[in-house]
Parts: structure tokens; sequence; C-alpha cells
């Protein structure tokens, strides 16, 4: 059975899909801010990350050092099949629990 | 440029400490990024370092709100640790939201009395006064054989400066007031008459213009005068065109030459609104040795300590004491630093309610104890559970303590709130007496206290119960479920409530000691009838008031005015009035009984008084005649003295025919002894009893007073009477103004106010002791029920009846509230000798007050147990038995 999803990690998922399968914290911040409008802590998205990494559901690997981010190495993640399985588990549920409702609720 | 500014130090100091280890780098370098290519072009760095700021105070929450589930590793930082403690205690402290808010409203009330009251001592007591090198100021006075102190005299003053290497500056004081006439309503103003040096004694000079020069500190001298901040932003708008113009006080023209700053404070006279020099040289007459009416202020040189400098003025009094030994009956001459000086009156009171306000903060302590050692004996199966999966004892007690802390930074965080609002209680209740009240402020100093207490607080009481959740194998706890045995724990619980009790009994003896002074106070008699009788000062003053019978004149006027008022039924003047702080003494030589050294003759308060003054006080006459209307200038000299003054200058000889002078021993007329009359409290009701004599104002030694108070007695509520008496005056001269207006009953009330001040906060805080204690009582009373239900159960089951089992619970209270009682009577009797400079009429042994305060103790104890016995004895054996 596919791990259950919280909101923010349904969200932070989604956003890597949409960056290709990689992204780090600022292109997933900024995913996540242009199609919600919400503005999370990069506190926040690091502590989802390593949760959903934690949970198997994506990996990372480290980048090189730069001068702009104060010699500091970026951390890419990547989505996993299982991670995929979740993702899907979740919208599925979505679209079941949705489906019917009155059209003047749109569904997902 | 801007591409080189990095982000705040500090801030990234900050972030590297909170963020987990595991993504601390990756999480830093994007916000770095962000900060160097978005923000800093777009928004410039101060908005920049803003941005990177709120970053820094998001990620706490962000890592509060969003709890990663796996178990922690060795590579956790110790602050993500924190935070995971932090949200677990608050999930456990949300849980039982009425047992934290209690747990939370006791400390904050223990905290907010302890800060509230530090934040009123520690300016008066502690901190230093606002001058450069506050610690070298002095005051210098001559001590008296009674053990009391006398103001100096201008030329002991004179002497002791020249005579002297202590001191880098002296200068003597004496007060000054007058009515400023011309621009707007005529004003009566206070100040100070200072010598030339008060500004360099101080150590603080005028913000603009200039300090007096010695040319100016002469007789005879062209008048200026140094204004105050306040005065000036009030009179003169703040103009500083003023400095090097004339203004008019008392019909006199007044250069002003400086303006003080702002921040000023005069702690010798706070409510000084201007300065002008004393004017004075050793040849005037009040310049003598025995004219004790200055106030004598000096700064020490660098490095010259006090007990330096009273070596040195010993010696120059020997000298004084050895050329004049008429002038000097006194004993010494002594310097006290200033801050003592002022603070004198009133440490006593405030050390006594610091130590009132730190009880309440120890019984708190004790209430919150025992009320997580409740909890905790509750919770022992939960830490058990955790033991068994893999908790350390280090890591339960630590959880356990976050708790505490947490419920103490809440109390807090209520205390200090409530310490605002109380100060301005505080403030509000002081005693008119109180030095530097303008500095009682909840400020950093008293925000660093409060903090200090907190977490004090918090480990203290956070320690007990973790110590004795985790005492014995927590394994244990899993095999005894959540079960009913009382465990070590109720020695201790035992204990606590045993030394609530006993601190309970120490404040409610504190503030019966405090009580019961103040009804034997307000007992007292002040020798006259203070019911329905209004006391208006009024000032004359100004070019219409050329000579001492224009003044008489104005006064007589303004008598026979307000006489003829509606609900007026007598009316008199007095130079002073008793129990409103004037104080006006002077030598009385007897012509039957001369002394060798005059100034060791006794002194008495002098009233300069108008016909009819005695009968409206209703000064009740107990021989000879009072003063009449008849006793006129050019009218044979007569006074009326008390009963005291008569026994103590003519023990065992009729004192009425006698004669007397006043004041100067070697000249004026003998004035005859008419009458004797009761005796009045002058100084305050508990004072001892003072001598006076009366004397017809217009027979005055000294010339018209300036300032007399009318005393009117009338009917019902003669504050009422207050705006016709004001339109009698005006109707006279509107240039006169009236100034401190009273009833009699106010200035009696006033004049104990320091008394009722620690009696009020000590009543209040012997108030909250006692319902901490009874809570406290009831706590452990009703945690035993709870833990004994099934003991309990049995016993009833076994035949024990509703009486017995009533007489167990409550019994279990008594012993407790027994031996709190013995021990708290015991720490009374030893610490109640600490107020005893507050009380009156009574010793700090007073038998019934500690009868009185343990019965009522009792009371509440009984009535605290009674509940939970209740309870108990309601318990139904069927039902407790069934549960196992």
């Amino acid at each position: 059975m596919a791990a259950h999803l919280g909101e923010f990690e349904q969200l932070v998922l989604l956003a890597l899909i949409q960056l290709g399968d990689e992204g780090y914290g600022i292109s997933v911040r900024d995913e996540i801010h242009r199609r919600t409008g919400r503005d999370p802590a990069f506190a926040t998205v690091y502590t989802t990350l390593t949760r959903l990494a934690d949970k198997g559901l994506i990996t990372s690997r480290l980048g090189e050092p730069t001068a702009e981010r104060g010699g500091r190495r970026k951390k890419y993640y990547a989505i996993l099949p299982a991670g995929r399985r979740a993702i899907q588990a979740s919208l599925h549920a979505l679209r079941g629990m949705s489906h019917g409702l009155d059209t003047s609720w749109g569904t997902p | 440029m801007s591409a080189d500014t990095p982000p705040p130090a500090l801030a990234v100091w900050l972030l590297a400490r909170i963020l987990p280890e595991e993504f601390r780098e990756a999480c830093l370098g994007d916000i770095e990024e962000r900060f160097r290519c978005d923000i800093l072009p777009a928004r410039g760095p101060a908005a920049a370092r803003r941005w990177y700021w709120r970053e820094l105070f998001r990620a706490p929450f962000a890592l509060v709100r969003a709890p990663r589930q796996r178990p922690r590793s060795a590579g956790d930082s110790s602050v993500s640790l924190l935070v995971a403690d932090l949200r677990f205690a608050s999930r456990t402290l949300r849980r039982r939201p009425s047992f934290t808010l209690l747990m939370v409203l006791i400390l904050g009330l223990g905290i907010g009395a302890t800060t509230a009251i530090f934040s009123a001592v520690f300016p008066i007591l502690f901190a230093s006064l606002p001058y450069p090198d506050a610690d070298r100021i002095t005051m210098i006075w001559e001590g008296n054989k009674d053990g009391g102190r006398d103001n100096l005299g201008f030329t002991t003053w004179r002497e002791l400066t020249d005579g002297s290497r202590a001191f880098a500056a002296t200068a003597a004081i004496g007060g000054f007031s007058g009515t400023m006439t011309g621009r707007n309503e005529p004003e009566q103003l206070v100040g100070q008459k200072v010598s030339e040096g008060f500004f360099r004694v101080l150590g603080v000079s005028p913000a603009i213009g200039r300090a007096f020069n010695a040319a100016e500190d002469r007789p005879g001298a062209a008048r200026v005068v140094i204004l105050s901040n306040a005065l000036w932003r009030r009179r003169f708008g703040g103009d500083s065109a003023i400095v090097g113009r004339d203004i008019t006080i008392d019909g006199n023209s007044f250069a002003v030459i400086g303006i003080m700053p702002a921040g000023f404070v005069n702690v010798l006279n706070p409510v000084a609104q201007l300065y002008t020099p004393l004017r004075y040289d050793i040849t005037l007459p009040y310049a003598c040795r025995g004219c004790h009416h200055l106030r004598g202020v000096a700064r020490l040189r660098a490095g010259v300590s006090v007990s330096t400098a009273a070596r040195e003025l010993d010696g120059i009094y020997a000298t004084m004491r050895r050329d004049h030994p008429a002038d000097y009956a006194g004993v010494t001459l002594f310097p006290v630093r200033l801050q003592d000086d002022i603070t004198r009156a009133v440490r006593p009171a405030l050390l006594a309610v610091l130590a009132a306000a730190g009880l309440v903060l120890l019984i708190a302590c004790a209430n919150v104890t025992n009320l997580l050692l409740g909890r905790a004996a509750q919770r022992r199966g939960e830490f058990a559970l955790r033991a068994a999966l893999g908790a350390s004892r280090g890591r339960v007690m630590r959880q356990l303590l976050t708790e505490s802390l947490l419920i103490s930074g809440l109390g807090g965080a209520l205390g200090v709130a409530l310490a605002v609002v109380g100060v301005r209680g505080l403030v509000a209740l002081s005693p008119a007496m109180m030095p530097r009240v303008d500095a009682i402020a909840v400020n950093t100093s008293v925000l660093a206290f409060a903090v200090a207490v907190t977490l004090a607080v918090g480990v203290i009481f956070g320690l007990v119960p973790a110590w004795h959740a985790t005492r014995r194998d927590l394994h244990d706890g899993m095999r005894a479920g959540s079960r009913r045995t009382a465990g070590g724990s109720a020695m201790t619980r035992g204990i606590l409530v045993v030394s609530e009790v006993a601190l309970a009994l120490l404040l409610l003896v504190g503030s019966g000691l405090l009580l019961r002074s103040m009804r034997q106070v307000l007992d007292v008699d002040p020798g006259f009838d203070s019911a329905h009788l209004l006391t208006v000062q009024i000032q004359s003053g100004g070019p219409r008031m050329p000579s001492d019978s224009a003044t008489w004149r104005f006064f007589d006027q303004v008598l026979t005015s307000v006489r003829a008022l509606p609900g007026v039924t007598a009316a008199a003047f007095t130079s002073q009035l008793p129990l409103s702080n004037d104080f006006d003494g002077y030598g009385i030589h007897s012509e039957k009984h001369p002394n060798p050294n005059p100034s060791a003759d006794p002194s008495a308060f002098r009233y300069g008084v108008s016909a009819g003054y005695l009968e409206t006080m209703r000064i009740p006459l107990l021989r000879g005649r009072t003063l009449e209307p008849r006793d006129g200038i050019g009218q044979p000299e007569v006074v009326v003295i008390n009963q005291a003054f008569a026994k103590r200058v003519f023990p065992g000889e009729d004192a009425l025919g006698q004669r007397v002078r006043v004041g100067d021993p070697a000249a004026g007329p003998w004035r005859t002894i008419v009458g004797i009359v009761g005796d009045v409290k002058q100084v305050s009701l508990a004072a001892e009893q003072s001598d006076a004599l009366y004397q017809p104002e217009v027979q005055s030694p000294y010339g018209a007073d300036g300032a007399m108070t009318l005393v009117v007695r009338g009917t019902g509520d003669v504050s009422a009477l207050l705006p016709s008496i004001r339109q009698a005056v005006a109707d006279i001269d509107r240039d006169q103004p009236l100034i401190r207006v009273a009833t009699m009953a106010s200035l009696l009330h006033a004049s104990e106010a320091q008394r009722r001040f620690a009696m009020v906060l000590f009543e209040g805080f012997a108030l909250v002791a006692l319902i901490l204690a009874a809570a406290g009582i009831y706590g452990v009373l009703s945690g035993m029920v709870t833990e004994r239900i099934r003991e309990i159960g049995v016993r009833t089951a076994l035949g024990a009846s509703r009486r017995d089992i009533l007489s167990l619970i409550v019994g279990a209270g008594m012993r407790l509230t027994g031996i709190g009682l013995v021990v708290g009577l015991l720490a009374s009797l030893l610490l109640s000798r600490t107020i005893a400079s507050m009380l009156f009429g009574i010793t700090a042994t007073d038998l019934p007050t500690y009868f009185g305060v343990a019965l009522l103790l009792l009371a509440v104890a009984v009535a605290a147990c009674w509940l939970p016995a209740r309870r108990a004895a309601r318990i139904d054996p069927v039902t407790t038995l069934r549960a196992d």
C-alpha cells in the first residue's frame, strides 16, 4: 500500500514532477509559489523534502559549491517510482471523493 | 556595490544553529542564493537584510509545524531536540487546558507580584541616583543628643566648608516659594534657594544659559533665577529667548539666567520648579549657628570615603564646640550618602513588602510543584512506556523540565503583564513622601529580573517532580499501571503543603500586625475634631502687600468674608496646620528658669493664629483663656501653650502667668502664658507628643507670614464650600492664589500613607497566600483520595463508617496544617521584628494577632479538607472494587 501523504507533501511531489522529476529548494519553492500563490519558508520546504526522502519516495544528490551560495553545495531531489505511485494514489483518492459533486463545485 | 553585501552574519549564525544538520548546508545555500541573486538586486541591501531575518524567524515555526516522524539520530542538533521537546510539551499541556491554566495563573500571580514590587524597590533602594558619580554625594547633618538630626545654621555650614578638605564642593539649601505674576494668572511656585556650589555638588549644569556665580550669592546681589525644564515649557512655551529676560516673583524682578535639562531630577526636592541663589553671609541675623534651617549637601573628592569625611567633620565640629559652647547643644556633624538619606524613611517598608512578595512567589512555586507531582504520579505509566521504548532517564527528565519551563515561561509572561498593570497601581498607592516615584517603571533591569525569576522557578519546580518521576526503575510503573499507591512523592508533597501553610501564616501574621497597628493609629485622638473641617492655604504677596499690616489686613478681610458665607460655622487662620507636613519649631526660653546654654532649651511648634483658631479646631481649653480679638498689635504679648509643654517646662508649678521668649533668647518681649490647651498631633498620629505654643499672628516676632492656612468648619460636605471661599478671596484680591486645598479628614488619612501602603500590599499578598495554601491542601488531599480510592473502598466494605472515612481524610489534612502552623508561628516570632518599625501600639509578638491568624488559617484548612473528605466518604465500595 502506498504511503499516506500530507497536503504539503503532495504539493512538493507534484512540484518535483512539474520540474522534470528533479529540483532543489529554490526551484521547488518557486514552483509551489507560482502555481498556488503560497510562500513557504525554505525550512518548511526542506523539512518536507527530508521527510519524503525518509519515506523512500524521493532521493537526493549533492551538486557543486558555488560562490553565490556562500560556497555551499546544492542538494538536488529526484522522485522515485514509489513517490510516483504515492502521488497517483493521493490524486486517485481525491478524484474518487470529488466524483459526482455538483458541477458548480468543479472537479480536480 | 550592493552585490558585495553579505547576508547578516548574526542571522546566518542563528539559522545554522536552528536548522537540522541533514539539510543545513543546502537550505542555507538556497537562502543565500536567493538573497544574492534575486532579493538584493531587486530590493536593495536594507530590505534584503530584513528579508533574511524574516526567513530566520520563520524557520522555527516551520520546524515545529512540520514534525518529522522518524527516529532521532546522533547527528541531530540540540536545538532541534529542544524544538521537539517543546512541541511535545505544548501538546501535553494543551491536552489538560484547565490544569495548565491553573498553574500559569498561580505562577503569573507570584512572578507578577514579585516583579511589580521589584520594579518599585529597585530604582529607590538600589539603582544609582541620576547624577555623575552619585555615590560621592552626601548630605551633612548636625546630630542632636536625642539621636535625631538637625539642619545646619549658615555659619556652621560656612566654617565646615572652609575647614574641610574631603569635599570637592558643598552647598547649603533652603526652601523658596513665591507667587509669579505678569503674563498669565498668578501662580504659586516652589523651588530652592541654593548656595552657589549646588550644581557642582550634583554634577549637573543648566542645559541653556549658566549656573550661579559667587557674586550672585551675596546679600543684596541682583536677583537671578534658573528655571526647571517643566516650568520653562509650561509657562514660557520652551522659548529659549526667556534666558536674559526678567520675571516677577512676589513683586521682585528676577533675571532668568538658565534652564535645567529636561532629564534633570532633583531628588532633594522633586517638585522644585526654580532655583535662586541663597544670598547669605555670616553677618545676617538668620545666618546664626543655632538657626538650623539649611540643608547641607556635598560632593566628596574622588577617592575620599564617607568615613574619612566623617572623621574630618568630627575634628571640625570639636573646634566649633570648643569656640562656641553656647551655640552647639548638638553632639556631632556627620555625612550620609545621599541615596541612603533619601530612602531612609521608606527602606524598612519597601524591604518588608519585597520580602512579602518573595514569600508569595515561594508559595506559588510550592503549589505548582505540588500540582506537577500529582500529575507525575498519574503519568507514571506514560513514563514507563517511554522508558520501554528506549528513552533514557535523562531524556524523560529533560522532557519534564521542558514542560515546567514552558509553564513558567507562560507564567512569567502573564506575570510581566500583571506587573505592568500592578506598577501603575503601586505608583497611585505610594505615599507622597516616597522618593523617586518617577523612576518606577517596568524597564530592562526589571524584565531581566522577571526572566531570571521565571527561569529559576521553572528549573526548581521542574526538577523535583522530574526527579521523583524518574527516581525508581521506570519499568516498575508499567507493572503497577497508573496504580493507586501514593508512592514516595507523598512525603515530598506533604512537606510542600507544610511549607505553604507556614509561609502563608508568616504573611498573615505580618498583615495582621500591620492591620492592628493601623486600627490603633486611627484610634489615636489627634487632639482636635477633624470632621467637617476644610483647610485652604492662601499665599499673600506681591506689590499690594508692601507691609506686614497690609498682609494682616488682607487675611483679616478674608476671614470676615468667609465667616459670613452660608454653611460656615467657624473659621480661623493658622501659620501651620497639624498633619500637613508643616514643620515650624522655635526654641522657647523661660524667664524664671534661664538656661546657661539657651540653645538647649526645649523647642515647640509655634502656631501664629487668628483669634478663634482653638475654637474652630475644637482644641479643648484646659485652664486660663484662649486667644481673643483683643490680643492685637500694641496690646500685651500673650501666648497659649499645650499641656505637654506646661508639664515639661514648669513641672510642679503653675504655668499660667509665667513669661517666655520665642526664638531669640536675648531679645524681644517676654510673653505671658494665659492659657493651657490639650495636646495636638502635629507630625503624625503615631509620632510622640510634641510641645506647642500658640500666639496671635499679629504679635509674631518675625512679622507677617506670607502663607497662612484657613481652617473652615462647616456643616455637611465642607468641600462644597470651596467655590464660595475662592470667590470671597478673589473679591478681596484676585492676585492671591489658593494652594493646598484639603479636608482635614483627608490629611489625617494621608499622614498614615506609608503605613497604609505597606498594609494594603501585605493584605493583598496574605490573601493570595491564603488562597494558594488552601488550594495546596485541597490538591494534596484530593490526589490522596484518588490514589487511595481502592483502599477506601475496601475500608468501607469492611465496615468503616462514613464518619471514619471523613476523619481519616480530614485528619491527614489537619496533621499537615498543624505542623505548618507550628513552623509558621516559630518563623513569625523570629521574623516579625523586621517590620517592628512599622508597628504602632502593639509589639511584634502580639499574641491576639498570632492566635487570630492561626485560627483563620485553620478554618480555611478545614474547609479545604472537607471537600475531598466528603468525596471519599461517598465512595461506593462496590463500584471501586469492581473496577479492578
